[in-house]
């Protein structure tokens, strides 16, 4: 951590801190707005009882819910939230059974000065480092019009970071009783929002600071809220050499004239069965020779599957897995939205050094998706992983086994540095496999196909198949030579 | 020392009485309340000369406007307060005498202006 982000107050909530640059500005007041059950509440949690813990003294301003409820809530989370004070200025339950409320006086002539006075008393005993106000909407009942509201927002809230205060307040906005008043006055905005998409934050404001700006995926569970937030490719650091890596099977080097390149992104494609997850093995089986460790993602195919098959075929991947050089995860696409799958992507391969990402398929990707933007997302996660010098491997699978040529059926090849293809070719009556290089970025490569078969020696690839005609029509067949 | 003028509350429900009670006594009146009829009668007849009377209308029926003329009679100033505006309030009220008619809920400092207002004529 460097010497800004010391100065920076943590939130305590997983991947907010990153979204807000480091975390938030000593002594401002920030506010936190969304609908009903989406986790202001939450969050103000992880803030006050973060604060506690780093021997900070927090203050709770409950203007809604009585402590007893929001204790009670907190523990069922998961949170601890000894040592932090409460100031309860919800309504009790008297109030309903008093047959006799006044309204002589608006409730603003009435109720603002004590509510006033018990705030400034608690602060002045306290002294907070911490307040969250829950929510700041009350207090608009307390005022006669919405410039005197303003006025004591402002007011309310100068008081407090004045007193070297941080504070976070929450805010109900809806269309009734907008809250754009209270953004213009926050020195910073955190949206959390529960749409079809799944639950999101995003920060809007941040005075005095960058951050990471967009919908960030986050989850709300019993261990409280964590926020997901979306990869940005890093600034071209490139401490690796862009060498070419070999397969490991040499008609396929000679094929691609070397290998694929470090820090590419390459896209293996082609029907199903024509060994295009086997392909992507057995260069990171040859890779793992060189002491270099991969991550596979299997969005389709079980873990033991793989490992059993790939055994059959000469490919070791269970020993692989044992060694520590290859982790094989299998993701269910519907548990993840992309933001949380690409985090722990990340988290992977920077805790173990990972050089080869590959991700079987993206069709299972793209369930994760549910009708987000997919290609944006792939190639959020490939360009991050580009940046740092992961080579990354996409598999993909097209629908037609013949017919016309397609790279692709997202329109994920423009992602690709290198595309390779695999498909079925009938020679004599005889369905074959035959693969081929579409693009290579970096460089040259052969522009014929060759067969290929997968045996339990391993892959095996013959010599260029020429004299193939009508390939990319759909029914590619062999020319047969003249004698 | 002259003691501060006497203000004459006359209010059914409590919880009001007891707010405006102590919006008077916080401005530096004393109060004297009535929440009925009977009580207002018995006020009336009291000896502590009266500055002022507050007369919220809510719950009294035409019995009041009566005592209102009885107010008049006896020379004390008087303000109305009405639940809500209502051109028929309004005229019946200064024709008994009222100095004028406020309505729910008061603000609390025009209030203050017009009890001023009012004691200094």
């Amino acid at each position: 951590m460097n010497g800004i982000a010391n100065s920076r107050l943590s939130t305590g909530v997983q991947g907010l801190d990153e979204v807000l640059s480091g975390g938030l500005i000593r002594g401002r007041a920030y506010l936190v707005r969304g609908g009903p059950g989406c986790g202001k509440t939450t969050l103000g949690m992880h803030f006050l009882t973060t604060g506690i813990k780093a021997g900070e003294s927090g203050l709770y301003i409950s203007l809604g819910e009585p402590e007893g409820k929001l204790r009670q809530n907190a523990a069922a989370s998961g949170f601890n939230l000894e040592g932090v004070k409460f100031l309860d200025l919800s309504p009790p339950a008297e109030f309903f059974a008093e047959a006799e409320s006044y309204d002589i006086f608006s409730p603003a002539e009435v109720e603002l000065e004590p509510t006033t006075k018990r705030i400034v008393e608690a602060v002045e005993s306290l002294k907070p480092t911490r307040v969250f106000i829950d929510s700041m909407t009350q207090i608009r009942y307390l005022s006669t019009d919405a410039f005197q509201f303003r006025k004591q927002a402002l007011s309310f809230l100068r008081f407090l970071t004045d007193r070297n205060a941080t504070v976070l307040f929450t805010a109900e906005g809806s269309s009734e009783i907008p809250d754009d008043d209270l953004q213009f006055l926050a020195d910073g905005i955190i949206h959390v929002e529960f749409n079809q998409q799944g639950r999101t934050l995003a920060v809007t404001k941040f005075r005095g600071s960058g951050f990471r700006s967009g919908e960030h995926s986050m989850r709300l569970g019993d261990g409280g809220m964590t926020v997901f937030p979306h990869l940005v490719p890093e600034k071209i650091q490139r401490d690796f050499v862009s060498e070419p890596m070999s397969f490991g099977v040499p008609e396929i080097d000679e094929l691609t004239h070397g290998g694929l390149e470090r820090g590419t992104t390459s896209l293996i494609t082609g029907p199903t069965g024509t060994g295009k997850t086997t392909l992507g093995l057995q260069f990171i089986k040859e890779a793992a020779g060189r002491g270099e460790h991969s991550a596979v993602y299997t969005f389709e195919e079980g873990v033991d599957t793989l490992l059993n098959r790939c055994g059959d075929i000469n490919i070791p991947v269970r020993a692989m897995v044992e060694q520590g050089t290859l982790s094989v995860v299998q993701i269910e696409p519907l548990r993840y939205t992309p933001d949380e799958f690409a985090r722990m992507v990340r988290n992977d391969v920077e805790a173990k050094r990972r050089r080869i990402v590959m991700i079987d398929s993206i069709t299972g990707y793209g369930l994760c998706m549910q009708g987000r933007d997919f290609v944006t997302h792939v190639h959020g996660l490939a360009a991050y992983l580009r940046s740092v010098g992961v080579t990354v491997v996409l598999i993909n699978e097209i629908d037609n086994i013949t017919g016309d040529f397609r790279a692709s059926n997202d329109q994920v090849s423009y992602l690709a540095d290198n595309i390779i293809f695999l498909r079925y070719v009938e020679i004599n009556g005889e369905l074959r496999k035959a693969v081929g290089v579409l693009k290579k970025r970096a460089g040259s490569f052969e522009k014929a196909l060759r067969e290929i078969d997968i045996t339990r020696y391993g892959i095996k690839v013959g010599k260029p198949l020429t004299g193939l005609r009508g390939i990319l029509s759909g029914s590619p067949e062999l020319m047969e030579r003249p004698a | 020392m002259q003691a501060p003028p006497l203000i004459l509350t006359v209010e059914r429900n409590l919880r009001n009485l007891e707010l405006l009670n102590k919006f008077l006594t916080d401005n530096g009146f004393r109060t004297v309340s009535a929440a009925n009829m009977e009580e207002l009668d018995q006020r009336l007849l009291g000896s502590d000369p009266i500055a002022l009377a507050l007369v919220d209308l809510a719950g009294f029926d035409k019995g009041i406007w009566e005592r209102c003329d009885r107010l008049r009679q006896s020379g004390i100033p008087f303000l109305v307060i009405s639940p809500q505006p209502s051109p028929g309030t309004q005229r019946t009220g200064l024709a008994h005498g009222a100095s004028g008619i406020l309505v729910k809920p008061l603000v609390v400092k025009e209030l203050v202006g017009m009890i001023q207002n009012l004691m200094r004529t």
